[in-house]
């Protein structure tokens, strides 16, 4: 008990512990939660979401700095750790209370896991194609690899270095050491225009286009189409400069060090655990009118070898480890093929907002029913 | 008769008319039926029981025709005629309903520029439309053209009344085959002789020639090879109602009206008479099922009840023979939904709740116990019925009674009432009376605005088509809003008795606690709510939470309650500030409940709010003036924010 009353000395402690910075706290929360989900109708859910949430500081109307969700929630969990460090009683009477603020804290401490750990992509697949890797949404990466010397039919898989996009800058440089090469960037932009012009110096690049101009970043981050100019550097130390752009439909063939090397600017794959091979995708309609009713996919699954069935649809997904494979959506082609799509999250913490859930409302019950039961009292 | 299977498209409306032919609007074309009117039939029960299958819903006819004429003009009955007697008669003897006023317009604007006298009623009969069809058609295109989102009003209004004109236009055709008509008439004797028809009438329909199509067939092969210049009289007319047959068979294919059920039962696709007769009318069961609908029609012109409640019932038993064991247990509930129709539930409970309310005002100047007594009654009264509308709604379409915009303002109301009687039992102070007889009847009065869109009973897109779902977490958030609701009434009841004070009463003090102890209801349930919604969105989408408006908005219920409660501890605001926060809870639970809607984005909207967005305007800046007068005034007598 004398430790605490040590720390509640400290005036930055004392701070910290105020019942005033959490209602400040709140209606800054509360301030933001409105203005982002008043944005979201001119910029959108992705822009608005890292603009207002996940920012730690934003410039209100151009020029005022204000903060972000991100440091909010931040001085939230302080604030909370701090009470709980210093100022709590832990008492039979409080139980209610703080069982809900360390379901709290669990929330704000899955809110940061998920945010780091988490990542959402996706797989579409036609009836009766099989995949181990689905892409991202709108995440991008260049991917690298040298082209097969041997061509062996029965073997598709092939090594292959991609590198991030989300962090890449102007003048940055990547070792490639796997490949011997060394790639320079000197040009990114996360939407951008190709053209096709005629100009003299040549760069390198696989269908055509010359130049690249950066356009605004769009409403639906999905919609974005990046492109980038990298200096591509062998171990002979010749250089050469190639043209990276998003929408191409083919990678990029270099020479370089009497290799043959593919570029690619792509959207980001990830390898899956699991082979998943779509069987048959239905879709049902209530009769006589166009709302859907069900869609569902029947997959195949394929660990190791051992194949099993199974059906996902809205509301029941596949859970796999830490992979989660959703219904997402389906489309069908001019000639009545139908394919589906998956939605695959990875996220190890996808239990912790239950639990967080299950304590808070346990405590907010006992809470409120106790300070019930005393009000009643006092008032007779 | 491949060229007749696109019926798969019958009930989609076709706007803009750009599949149908210019021809399609003038249905009903001269029928000498039109000269003489139906004696009609009396009574119309086993009419309205007849199972149909629209909006993908198997419902009766009552309700079809109840959803059909709202969605005409925005009432369930036309002049002193139910819907059932108007449906009747615009199925059976649809030429006697072109003069009535039936389409709303709600626009001058459109009334003008389709060159009619614009009616005080703002309601318009077909034969006021038909002559500005063209201008309406060319309106429509316009609209259509435009984006859904930059819509005005004006526009889709224009859509709208342009929509009902070709659904009045091409259901009026629904029952023509069994009305006689000019196309179908033999006044030569050889040629009926020829077709064996016996006796003196000579005014046949398009059911008779099919009828007698054996004959036609026959003839109609030795046409094919004969040189029309060569034709006999009998020829010529085989010919003529060859044509005919041909003609109307295309006129008037998919109709959108869903009475038989086809054979097979893995489409649950049911079709209209006329699309029957075009896709099998040699199967036995079908015909016999055309069968007794003709006989429905004629027995309908000749007044004979008798008839026409056996083919009605006849009718019913055959389709629901052919039904499969889930659609018939949809059938077997139709008493219920007839029942549901029957008695106006709703308003009755609005009414006692009104009722309790007046009791309520009145017992401010006459000290009565009765008074009490009879406010406890009535509010009981206006409990029942509303409470019984809800199971009945539960029972029908076997889901949780919270599915849709218009049935949470039931719930919401029923729960509002139930926690209001809850705290009169603990208080017996009339707080809990009035709590619950004023959130009765606002909220049923605004589920009645909702209501005014068609039928409350539609069936639920894939992702909310989850009944445990349904019944976790919508229920809980709606339970929240329900306590945020009674708690911001109540803020406004201790402000106004704050402002009444006499010298020591005990009331606000007593009306303040019942308040946060609401509003924590509030809050743990909106909470639960919010939270169970992020667990659905976990196993439906992958991720708990993403920012979504509609999660937003109960975010800042839960955000701003805790704002409140927190700030109480802190000293921040006194009881005063207490209440007026729990007033703006109230506009917080609006926004999130119904405003994001208005926003369109994200993935809850469900709603059809537009129009909402000036009303609930007009509702913060009332609150906002009722807040910024009674606090000033308060804190003259020293009672601080």
């Amino acid at each position: 008990m004398s430790f605490r009353q040590e720390l509640n000395k400290i005036n930055f402690i004392r701070f910290l512990s105020s019942i005033k910075l959490t209602v400040v706290c709140l209606i800054l929360l509360y301030i933001l939660t409105f203005v982002g989900t008043v944005a979201q109708v001119q910029y959108g859910l992705y822009q608005a979401k890292s603009r207002f949430f996940e920012s730690f500081f934003f410039l209100a109307f151009g020029f005022l700095p204000f903060p972000g969700g991100q440091l909010v929630m931040w001085i939230l969990f302080l604030n909370l750790m701090t009470v709980a460090l210093t100022t709590i009683d832990y008492a039979w009477r409080n139980i209610g209370s703080i069982i809900t603020h360390f379901g709290l804290l669990l929330f704000l401490v899955s809110g940061y896991m998920i945010m780091h750990d988490a990542h959402e992509s996706f797989l579409n697949l036609r009836e009766g194609q099989a995949s181990n890797v689905s892409s991202a949404y709108h995440d991008w990466e260049v991917a690298v690899w040298e082209a097969a010397t041997h061509k062996d039919p029965l073997t598709t898989s092939r090594q292959v270095t991609s590198i991030d996009t989300r962090q890449i800058k102007p003048g940055q440089t990547i070792n490639i050491s796997d490949l011997n090469l060394q790639l320079t960037v000197k040009e990114y932009y996360k939407n951008c225009e190709a053209y096709s012009r005629p100009v003299k110096n040549h760069i390198l690049n696989a269908s055509g286009i010359t130049e690249i101009e950066k356009a605004d970043l769009l409403k639906e981050p999905e919609k974005n189409t990046p492109g980038g100019i990298f200096q591509v550097e062998a171990k002979d130390g010749k250089a050469v400069d190639v043209l990276l752009f998003g929408g191409e439909n083919g990678p990029l063939t270099l020479t370089a060090d009497n290799k043959t090397y593919h570029l690619n600017l792509r959207l980001k794959h990830y390898p899956l655990p699991v082979t998943l091979k779509l069987i048959d995708f239905k879709k049902e309609e209530y009769p006589g009118t166009e709302t859907a009713r069900k869609y569902q996919s029947l997959v195949e699954i394929n660990v190791d070898k051992i194949k099993r069935e199974k059906l996902i649809s809205m509301n029941e997904p596949l859970r796999y480890k830490d992979y989660t494979f959703y219904q997402s959506s389906f489309s069908v082609d001019r000639f009545g093929n139908e394919s589906s799509v998956l939605a695959v999250v990875k996220n190890s913490g996808w239990l912790m907002p239950y639990i967080s859930t299950f304590v808070t409302f346990m405590g907010l019950v006992i809470h409120f029913i106790m300070v019930a039961l005393r009000l009643r009292k006092k008032v007779y | 008769m491949n060229k007749f299977s696109k019926t798969t498209f019958i009930s989609i409306i076709i706007f803009l008319g750009l599949i149908l032919s210019p021809h399609v609007l003038h249905a009903q074309a001269i029928c000498p039926l039109d000269t003489i009117k139906p004696k009609k039939v009396e009574s119309l029960e086993a009419f309205k029981r007849i199972p149909i299958l629209n909006q993908g819903r198997i419902k009766p006819l009552e309700s079809y025709a109840q959803s059909l004429l709202l969605l005409f003009s925005g009432k369930t009955h036309y002049k002193k005629e139910s819907a059932d007697e108007w449906l009747a008669r615009f199925l059976f003897a649809p030429r006697t309903t072109f003069d009535d006023k039936i389409f709303l317009i709600n626009s001058p604007e459109i009334a003008e520029a389709l060159k009619i006298e614009p009616d005080k009623h703002r309601r318009y009969s077909y034969h006021d439309l038909d002559p500005g069809y063209d201008k309406l058609k060319e309106l429509a295109e316009a609209s259509n053209s435009i984006d859904e989102k930059s819509r005005s009003v004006v526009d889709s209004e224009i859509l709208r009344v342009y929509s009902n004109l070709l659904l009045f236009s091409r259901l009026s055709g629904a029952f023509s085959f069994a009305v006689p008509h000019p196309d179908f008439y033999i006044e030569s004797p050889e040629t009926k002789k020829f077709l064996h028809w016996e006796g003196e009438q000579t005014k046949f329909s398009f059911y008779d020639m099919l009828e007698k199509s054996e004959s036609l067939m026959q003839a109609a092969k030795d046409l094919e090879i004969k040189d029309q210049k060569e034709w006999t009289d009998i020829e010529k007319n085989v010919a003529r109602i060859l044509s005919g047959l041909d003609f109307w068979g295309e006129h008037y294919a998919n109709c959108p009206i869903g009475l038989i059920p086809t054979q097979s039962h893995d489409n649950e696709e049911w079709i209209s008479p006329m699309d029957t007769i075009l896709s099998g009318f040699f199967d036995p069961v079908y015909k016999q099922e055309i069968k007794y609908l003709r006989e429905m029609v004629v027995s309908y012109w000749n007044g004979s009840q008798l008839e026409f409640d056996m083919n009605a019932k006849l009718f019913s038993g055959s389709v629901f023979e052919r039904l499969s064991p889930k659609e018939k247990k949809i059938v077997q509930k139709i008493p219920l939904e007839l029942l549901y129709n029957k008695f106006n539930f709703l308003a009755w409970a609005k009414l006692f709740y009104a009722l309790g309310f007046f009791v309520f005002l009145l017992s401010l100047t006459f000290k009565q116990k009765k008074l009490y007594q009879a406010a406890v009654g009535v509010t009981i009264l206006g409990f029942i019925p509303h409470a019984f509308a809800l199971v009945l709604r539960i029972l029908i379409l076997s889901r949780p009674p919270v599915s849709n915009l218009f049935e949470t303002f039931i719930f919401v109301g029923l729960i509002c009432v139930v926690l209001g009687g809850i705290l009169e039992l603990v208080n017996k102070n009339w707080l809990g009376l009035v709590v619950a007889n004023t959130c009765g009847v606002i909220l049923l009065m605004i589920a009645g605005k909702y209501s005014a869109e068609g039928d409350t009973m539609q069936m639920l897109v894939a992702v909310l088509n989850s009944n445990f779902w349904l019944s976790t977490h919508v229920l809980a958030i709606t339970i929240g809003y329900a306590g945020c609701c009674v708690a911001g009434i109540i803020g406004h009841i201790y402000i106004l008795q704050l402002l009444n004070r006499r010298s020591d009463s005990k009331g606000p003090e007593i009306t303040y606690k019942c308040m946060l102890g609401i509003l924590g209801f509030g809050l743990t349930m909106t909470f639960l709510g919010t939270t169970l919604g992020g667990i659905w969105a976990d196993q439906s989408w992958g991720r708990f939470w993403g920012w979504d408006p509609k999660e937003n908005g109960a975010l800042m219920i839960v955000l701003w309650c805790s704002i409140i409660f927190h700030s109480r501890i802190a000293k921040m605001i006194n009881p005063l500030g207490a209440a007026v926060g729990c007033i703006f809870v109230l506009i917080n639970v609006m926004w999130a409940w119904f405003g994001v809607n208005l926003l369109s984005v994200g993935l809850h909207s469900y709603g059809f709010t537009s129009g909402i967005a000036n009303t609930l305007l007009v509702y913060v800046l009332i609150e906002i003036l009722f807040v910024s007068i009674t606090v000033p005034i308060l804190g003259k007598r020293n009672i601080k924010f």
